[in-house]
């Protein structure tokens, strides 16, 4: 699954700013606790406007979990929780680290126009 | 999303894919709004999984599936019925015992032990029909050891009836 990127038209769009690397959005979405499909999608849609498909969602939840980032908990009725390991904690912090010096460095570049 | 639509998208992964997610998966579905853009999100990520799919990981395992069947009603309440025949009969052997000093001897009035025996053995027959109609298409191999469970369970009841003769 490459991504749900939206092509931004204009700076007025809504859309505008939305982030999506869907492995990167259900590692941080898991990062305030263990959800279930559903939630993930609510939480990250709340988080950075971004709605995941489920086909999307679930593309990424099988490749994390099959990378030993995150890990399935017992199921709640039908639905499966899922929560990050001490792995997928430290590529989240990385990952974000990573982000940050990119925005800092964009933010400058910005500045300086 | 509609039950029957969220199975047949479901048809598109890959079996292997379908054996580790398709119970939450299609749980997913039926809790989202869906709409044509989510059915046609399903097929492309089908597609994909197809294509390339995500390998390792909990793909090989199927505990969970397995649990997750095994505490359906359908999967357990044939086994509890097996399991309430064998008390039964344990009850009405060690009543038996305390009131004539024998244990269970077959007698023409069969009495109501006999009768709840029967009732929890036949009874559960149509409970198996629907676990079997409804999971062996879904998860075959985990379907097939809860039956193999059941089947030891409804022996287990029977092993009794047949040894003493009642």
């Amino acid at each position: 699954m490459s991504s749900t990127r939206h092509v931004v038209q204009d700076e007025n769009d809504p859309k505008l700013g939305h982030y999506s690397d869907p492995p990167l959005l259900v590692l941080s979405s898991l990062s305030s606790g263990p959800k279930h499909g559903h939630a993930m999608i609510e939480d990250i849609e709340q988080m950075c406007g971004t709605h995941l498909g489920p086909g999307t969602l679930y593309g990424a939840i099988a490749r994390l979990e099959a990378l030993g980032l995150i890990e399935p908990l017992p199921q709640e009725e039908r639905r499966q929780p899922y929560r990050l390991t001490e792995q997928g904690v430290h590529v989240l912090r990385a990952r974000l680290a990573t982000l940050d010096r990119f925005v800092a460095a964009g933010m400058g570049r910005l500045e300086a126009l | 999303m509609n039950k029957a639509v969220a199975c047949l998208l479901i048809r598109l992964y890959p079996r292997k894919w379908r054996d580790r997610y398709e119970l939450e998966f299609e749980a997913l579905l039926e809790d989202e709004r869906g709409g044509l853009w989510a059915m046609v999100n399903v097929a492309w990520s089908a597609l994909y999984e197809r294509v390339s799919p995500a390998q390792g990981g909990m793909m090989d395992q199927n505990s969970q599936t397995f649990r997750m069947i095994v505490k359906q009603p359908s999967a357990f309440l044939p086994l509890a019925m097996s399991v309430g025949a064998l008390a039964v009969l344990f009850v009405a052997a060690v009543y038996s015992f305390a009131h004539s000093g024998h244990g269970l001897v077959r007698e023409a009035d069969e009495g109501a032990a006999a009768h709840l025996w029967q009732i929890l053995m036949a009874g559960q027959l149509p409970v198996l029909a629907v676990f079997v109609f409804k999971w062996l298409p879904r998860a075959p191999r985990q379907t097939l050891y809860i039956l193999a469970v059941q089947a030891g369970a409804i022996l287990a009841a029977m092993a009794p009836v047949y040894f003493l003769n009642l």
